[in-house]
Formats: C-alpha cells, sequence, structure tokens
C-alpha cells in the first residue's frame, strides 16, 4: 500500500485552526491529524524526524556551557 | 552517523536489507498512518524463527546495535536473547530500537500478522505496520501513563482516516 496525496508538501504548514470548523470536545487538534493525513507515508515519518531533532536541538541549547 | 540524530529511514532500510521479518508498531507505526504524535525510538516485534533471528542478527551487526541499559559494557544481542519473548532497548547508529519477542497478551509476530498491513513507505522501501486500531488496542492493554495520554490522538486519527 503507498499512499500517496499530491497536493501538501510536508513543508506546508497545517491549516490556521480557526479555518477548521468543528473543534473537538477531547481537547485533539484535528486540523494536525487532517495535516497529517494527508502527508504521505514518507513524509509523515520525515515530519517525525524533523521534530525529534528540533527537540534534541532545544534540549542541547538548554544545557550550561 | 550520529546516534543523537535518528534516521527511522536508516533503520527500516537495514532491517528490509536483511529480510528480516518484523511488524512495526507504536508510535512510528502511527505516525505512518497519518497520527501526529512524537516518539524517539523504533519499536517492532519480530520473528523468532530461527532463520529469522539469523537476518535480524546481521541486520543488527550492520546498525552497531547494543543495549542501552549497559551502554558502557556495549553489550551486544545475541541470538538465545533474542529468541525469547522480552523486550531489547537497543542503541543503534541510527538511534534507538526497540525491538519486542512478544506484546500485551503474549501476542508475537505471528500472532500481529494478520492485524499488520503493507505500506510502501517510499520507493524501495516497505514494511508492514500494525494497523492504527490495534496499536490502539494494544495501548489499551497496556494501560500506561504514556499510553493513556496517546490514546484520544490515535482514536480520533483513526476515526478522520475512515
Amino acid at each position: 500500500m503507498h499512499e500517496r496525496r499530491d497536493a501538501n508538501p510536508i513543508d506546508r504548514p497545517p491549516p490556521a485552526r480557526s479555518s477548521m470548523p468543528g473543534s473537538p470536545d477531547d481537547g485533539v487538534d484535528v486540523t494536525l491529524i487532517r495535516w497529517m493525513l494527508a502527508l504521505t507515508p514518507e513524509e509523515r515519518l520525515r515530519t517525525l524526524e524533523n521534530t525529534i531533532r528540533s527537540i534534541l536541538r532545544l534540549r542541547d541549547g538548554q544545557k550550561p556551557a | 552517523m550520529d546516534r543523537n540524530q535518528p534516521d527511522l529511514f536508516h533503520l527500516l532500510q537495514v532491517l528490509a536489507e536483511h529480510h528480516v521479518d518484523f511488524i512495526v508498531i507504536d508510535g512510528v507505526g502511527a505516525v505512518l498512518q497519518g497520527a501526529p504524535i512524537a516518539t524517539f525510538d523504533l519499536d517492532v516485534v519480530h520473528s523468532r524463527e530461527p532463520a529469522n533471528l539469523e537476518r535480524l542478527l546481521m541486520a543488527l551487526t550492520e546498525l552497531g546495535a547494543y543495549y542501552r541499559e549497559h551502554a558502557e559494557k556495549r553489550l551486544t544481542p545475541a541470538m538465545p536473547h533474542l529468541a525469547g519473548p522480552g523486550h531489547h532497548l537497543l542503541m543503534t547508529q541510527a538511534g534507538p530500537l526497540d525491538l519486542l519477542g512478544v506484546v500485551t497478551k503474549g501476542r508475537g509476530y505471528a500472532d500481529l500478522l494478520p492485524a499488520a498491513i503493507d505500506l510502501q513507505i517510499r520507493p524501495g522501501l516497505s514494511a508492514k505496520v500494525l494497523d492504527l486500531a490495534m496499536i490502539i488496542t494494544l495501548k489499551e492493554e497496556l494501560g500506561g501513563e504514556k499510553d493513556l495520554a496517546a490514546l484520544p490522538v490515535l482514536r480520533r486519527t483513526l476515526r478522520e482516516r475512515r
């Protein structure tokens, strides 16, 4: 199975929350889910890697010199 | 390769190139199916068939895998360990890799196979991934704080996929 959707490149930010009606009552940001679902599996995995790297950079940046 | 910079593609590629039978579960499995969550390691359930363990061991050697909890000793996984039902928390040249002999209710590779999907991650790289509904079931059964915290996002993702 290869999910492919061409319309949403990975570098496109998720839509503004106010543009997505129907705010969920469970506290989950459905706009993020819809954005991720619009990506291919490759793009999703790359997004995760970028997230990990960003977190690690922030962590390392907070270490005392 | 920097161990502090996980390379999930490389981990999956090496396992695939060695024809290891495994199923991606947990966080990375959920992300591949569209869940916007963060995780730092790749969790897989591996087949414990002897021939597969040989292939797995070759892949782990290529990845320079060793047990994270014994980092100073660089204790490397061996066939008898991998043949058991336990969990192997490894560090590799491409980041953390958790190998699970079984998951909740003693489910091993063969038990989970019917709930796995073949996913093409990118051209030339495919993997079996546990479907999102089953990932949710496992997290419900585990019931840990981290697992329960992820459930609303996973359930909502499942609903949005349908």
